[in-house]
């Protein structure tokens, strides 16, 4: 419970800190703290990849992240991580890397924001989505993640025979 | 006729086939490993420099199980590096290089949250503020040793300017003072830094007072008092349909070039969908930076460009360089200024081919040598900094 506490009063003070643009009201912290909680806590890591300004990720809060619902499954079941793509602020990757928030874009070949980064509670990549989403697509994309299906096929597969 | 016609045609076209001639690239540090990660960020990615008969590079990486920084130094004609000099005690980020001349350089850096600055070899390291600062960079022209830096002003950093003494081996901070006397309204970072011909000095960097970043400029003519800043994009970028505040442009690099003037690059959005493009920038000696010019050619087209740098010279030769991924993997590319455009994008030997060669830092030496210094990575073996320099032949 002292470590949800910590967490919640952490995300509040670097959501204020930053200024940048996740949507509002969820609980993202940023990757150091979100990989360590992830770690504690053995959900999946949500990463939104966004960027100062962004015209599209701003679409994205307005008419996806807007949704109660939405917000509610991913804050319950996911570690929520916000990464600044022009940011100098530093960062460690799972292999003790430490580099800048705008590197992370680097590393993952980011072309557009936002960009939607599915992690394992250890760090390690199951998949990226770039551009805007809507909330069916981020229910898919749950279901595709937590429910281990990304073990067996592709997102293609599933998306291509979900009912 | 026409034998002769072709030869007349191939003498003349001769000029006009020169290009740069590489080296032997080296291995830059002594130690790699792959839990030790090096890099070469820098405010203006000055992270090499020819001093006299001697090249010195630096880096920061985790060897010593906490980021630190390092300089290696090597004889032009020396065919290694010497073993590199640790800078710091604490933890360390984006250190810069200047060369001072007959083999001395300065260097400086960011450790434990203040920028510092050190003569090699001797010296003694200095803070040059005692306030929270990051993303220190240097720029010298004849004796007048400058330093930019983002410090912390209240709740958001702003871009600070200071004239540095320097007697024998010492430093001191003679004047430090901000670009704008107000409180800054939001982030500013990432400075870059040159002198012109004339001792002008101009400043650079990335600032979101705008809600976005954008790379504003502001121009002094003595490094006391700077004009008010104004963009050194012309795309006006804004909110579309209300969404947003514009698209981002950052890690803006400078470079003073030809007697006067001054070359700007940097990297830039506009065309969001195929993320970020290199752009330059150019004040002949106005003090106004003129229209933007895209640097890479159509090959990098729907490929983001990454770590871009102009280097220049007073004899006006201009060298922008970045890496992208065009080839399938990152490969560190340059484009060389014609006096009308930038040149056809050519792969730098050395750091192209398989693998992944990224992050250049270059400089022009005194003989119009390009030096540059990339990463070479390999998950396994570790990275390696590479260094070749090349000639104009």
């Amino acid at each position: 419970m002292n470590l949800i506490r910590m967490l919640l009063a952490a995300s509040c003070l670097w959501v204020t800190a930053v200024l940048a643009d996740p949507p509002p009201g969820y609980p993202f912290v940023g990757f150091d703290a979100g990989l360590k909680a992830a770690r504690a806590s053995g959900k999946p890591i949500f990463l939104y990849f966004g960027r100062y300004g962004c015209a599209w990720c701003d679409h994205t809060n307005k008419k996806t992240f807007s949704d109660a619902a939405l917000k509610t499954l991913y804050s319950d079941n996911y570690v929520l991580v916000y990464v600044d793509a022009e940011s100098g602020n530093r960062l460690t990757l799972p292999s003790g890397e430490r580099i800048t928030e705008a590197e992370l874009g680097v590393r993952l070949q980011a072309f557009a924001t936002p960009l939607f980064v599915y992690l394992t509670p250890q760090g390690d990549k199951i998949m990226q989505i770039p551009g805007f989403k809507t909330v069916q697509d981020f229910r898919d994309y749950d279901r595709y993640v937590r429910g281990g299906v990304y073990k067996q096929k592709t997102l293609l597969e599933f998306l291509g025979g979900k009912s | 006729m026409k034998a002769a016609a072709a030869l007349l045609l191939a003498v003349l076209a001769w000029p006009a086939q020169a290009a740069w001639t590489w080296g032997e690239a080296l291995t830059v540090n002594s130690v790699q490993g792959a839990a030790i990660f090096p890099h070469l960020e820098s405010a203006n990615r000055r992270g090499v420099a020819v001093s006299g008969d001697t090249v010195g590079v630096v880096w920061e990486d985790n060897r010593d199980g906490s980021p630190q920084c390092y300089l290696a130094m090597k004889p032009a004609a020396a065919a290694t590096f010497q073993p590199e000099v640790r800078l710091s005690q604490s933890d360390c980020f984006e250190p810069v290089v200047l060369a001072l001349g007959a083999g001395r350089f300065v260097a400086a850096w960011e450790e434990a949250g203040k920028v510092h600055a050190r003569v090699l070899p001797g010296g003694t390291a200095i803070r040059l503020t005692e306030a929270e600062s990051v993303q220190v960079t240097l720029a010298l022209r004849s004796d007048t040793l400058f330093a930019a830096w983002a410090e912390k002003a209240g709740r958001f950093k702003r871009i600070v300017v200071a004239r540095l003494a320097l007697v024998n081996d010492a430093l001191s901070v003679k004047l430090a003072q901000p670009v704008e006397a107000q409180a800054p309204p939001d982030e500013q970072g990432w400075p870059a830094l040159a002198v012109a011909g004339d001792g002008s000095v101009t400043v650079a960097w990335e600032d979101r007072r705008y809600r976005h970043s954008v790379p504003l400029v502001s121009h002094s003519r003595d490094g006391h008092i700077f004009t008010a800043p104004t963009r050194l994009t012309d795309h006006k970028s804004g909110s579309v349909d209300g969404l947003g505040a514009g698209t981002g442009a950052m890690r803006p690099t400078l470079s003073a070039w030809g007697e006067q003037g001054f070359a700007a690059v940097w990297l830039d959005k506009r065309d969001f969908l195929s993320g970020y493009d290199v752009y330059a920038a150019f004040d002949p000696g106005t003090r106004v930076f003129g229209r933007n010019l895209r640097v890479q050619d159509s090959f990098g087209d729907n490929m983001a460009q990454w770590h871009a740098q102009v280097v220049g010279d007073a004899g006006g030769r201009l060298v922008a360089l970045w890496d992208d991924a065009r080839d399938g993997s990152p490969d560190v590319w340059l484009a060389d200024w014609n006096g009308e455009a930038f040149g056809d994008n050519i792969a730098v030997p050395a750091a192209s081919g398989p693998g992944a060669q990224s992050d250049p830092v270059a400089t022009l030496d005194a003989a119009g040598s390009l030096h540059v210094v990339w990463l070479d990575r390999d998950e396994q073996a570790g990275t390696r900094i590479r260094y070749a320099r090349a000639g104009w032949k």
